[in-house]
């Protein structure tokens, strides 16, 4: 199967602290990976490494073809064929729900208004709220808010999705709304990764699941494997306390 | 008991006109210089946020050097300075204009800066995770948001230095104060047309603060109070 993105022993550290240590790991296209691990252990720095959010020191970055510049000079030229998701929405407040969704197919991809709110309202609709699409961000549930934020980010018909840490930020009961609309995407043969505390998505939805520790990447396994007979004991232990 | 006159004011119809032109030009010198006052606000907010030396050294300079100094000795800089130095004649409206511009920028780019400062850094991380620029980020996430998120301050700095305008016309700028004083010069009543004029001031006042806080409701109606 076709590579989507590549990591050759990818090292980065904030200051004297490393937070990434010689990291591999190969994703196929309309491949699903969750990133699980406990906090600290550089999973959203890892993605945030894949979209050229964060530098990094050495090692190599490929993603959708394109090898990512150690100083982020070719950003742009990876963000627009990546789409993410944060913890915290990020929806920009001063806009309405379609204006988070056009603004940068019309800036960056140079769409017509008209055009870039077509392609929105289909991704409103896919993930199930055209009907808030004059609606600002402050007037929109957290669960809501989230659904925005993946239609924000479909409507740049990305290669790959990133999620982190998505349902994080939510109150329990609107966990699922977004989790279903993940689930959704994922079943369109999107190339997902999410870093994520819901081992229920993970297991229903991932293709692997990587395990992360003080910036390594502990193990690797499918999710049947990884839940039934992790190999490490750190994994074990993590998976102990998550799983109750 | 003081015996107060007003009607010495009204008596003369030179007086009336004198006020009533004064008003006016009051008001369209403060409109004016808050218009460009705050786009040169603006132009050294971003220029003293850069990261590019050349943008940032002169425009904290200009911003330290206005703010800390006196707004008449800056009147009389721009309006009897520059012209020797530069050999130029302006109308005195047109100097005083200036000057206010500039002292209004200095103040307007400091509020303008920590609206900046105040924009979370989740938003341009946002912009740029979906590919967009950076001067697509400063115009279209960072200064909307910064420009609400100290609205309030700016009207405020608006109002405060329409007050401080009454100085212009040391310079010989027949604004409301330099009427009061043509009035009070002719008729000895000083305490009558003082009065008039703190009125005057305190109805514009609130006029532009009502004009000003409607406004930011029509061009920021997202935005809410946290």
């Amino acid at each position: 199967m076709e590579t989507c993105i590549n990591l050759n022993d990818l090292n980065k550290w904030f200051g004297s602290f490393q937070v990434l240590d010689s990291i591999n790991l190969s994703i196929s296209t309309a491949e699903k990976v969750v990133i699980c691990g406990p906090s600290g252990s550089g999973k959203s720095t890892l993605i945030r490494c894949v979209n050229a959010l964060e530098p990094f020191q050495s090692g190599s970055v490929n993603v959708c073809g394109i090898s990512v510049e150690k100083n982020g000079r070719n950003a742009t030229d990876i963000q627009r064929r990546v789409g993410m998701v944060f913890q915290q929405f990020n929806l920009f407040p001063h806009l309405s729900v379609l204006k988070n969704c056009t603004l940068a197919p019309c800036r960056v991809l140079g769409l017509s208004d008209d055009e870039a709110g077509a392609k929105a309202m289909h991704y409103l609709e896919r993930v199930r709220i055209p009907e808030q699409a004059s609606k600002y961000p402050a007037d929109l549930s957290g669960g809501q808010q989230q659904r925005v934020a993946i239609a924000r980010a479909l409507t740049m018909e990305p290669e790959l999705m990133l999620f982190d840490e998505p349902t994080s930020a939510l109150d329990p009961e609107v966990v699922t709304e977004v989790l279903d609309t993940m689930v959704d995407l994922a079943e369109t043969g999107m190339t997902m990764i999410c870093v994520t505390h819901e081992m229920g998505f993970a297991k229903q939805v991932a293709d692997r699941v990587v395990f992360m520790d003080e910036g390594k990447i502990i193990e690797i396994a499918t999710p049947e494997k990884f839940f039934s007979e992790p190999t490490h004991e750190r994994t074990q232990f993590f998976l102990s306390r998550v799983l109750g | 008991m003081i015996d107060l006159r007003f009607y010495e004011i009204w008596r003369e119809q030179i007086f009336v006109e004198k006020l009533i032109n004064g008003i006016g030009t009051s008001i369209l010198l403060m409109i004016l210089g808050g218009i460009i006052g705050f786009i040169f606000g603006l132009a050294l907010a971003t220029a003293r946020g850069s990261k590019i030396r050349f943008l940032r050294i002169p425009s904290a300079t200009f911003i330290e050097s206005v703010r800390n100094t006196p707004l008449i000795v800056q009147l009389f800089f721009v309006c009897f300075g520059l012209p020797m130095i530069f050999e130029y004649r302006w109308p005195f409206f047109a100097s005083a204009l200036l000057a206010l511009c500039l002292n209004f920028s200095a103040y307007y780019a400091e509020i303008i800066r920590a609206g900046f400062d105040n924009v979370e850094y989740g938003q341009s991380e946002a912009a740029r995770a979906l590919g967009l620029g950076k001067n697509d980020i400063l115009a279209y996430i960072v200064l909307p948001q910064a420009l609400a998120k100290v609205y309030p301050s700016l009207v405020s700095q608006f109002v405060f230095l329409f007050l401080t305008t009454g100085i212009i016309s040391e310079v010989g700028v027949e604004d409301l104060t330099w009427a009061g004083r043509y009035i009070a010069d002719r008729n000895f009543r000083d305490f009558e047309v003082f009065i008039v004029l703190t009125i005057a001031y305190a109805l514009l006042s609130v006029m532009f603060r009502g004009v000003l806080t409607a406004t930011g409701q029509l061009v920021f109606p997202w935005y809410r109070e946290k």
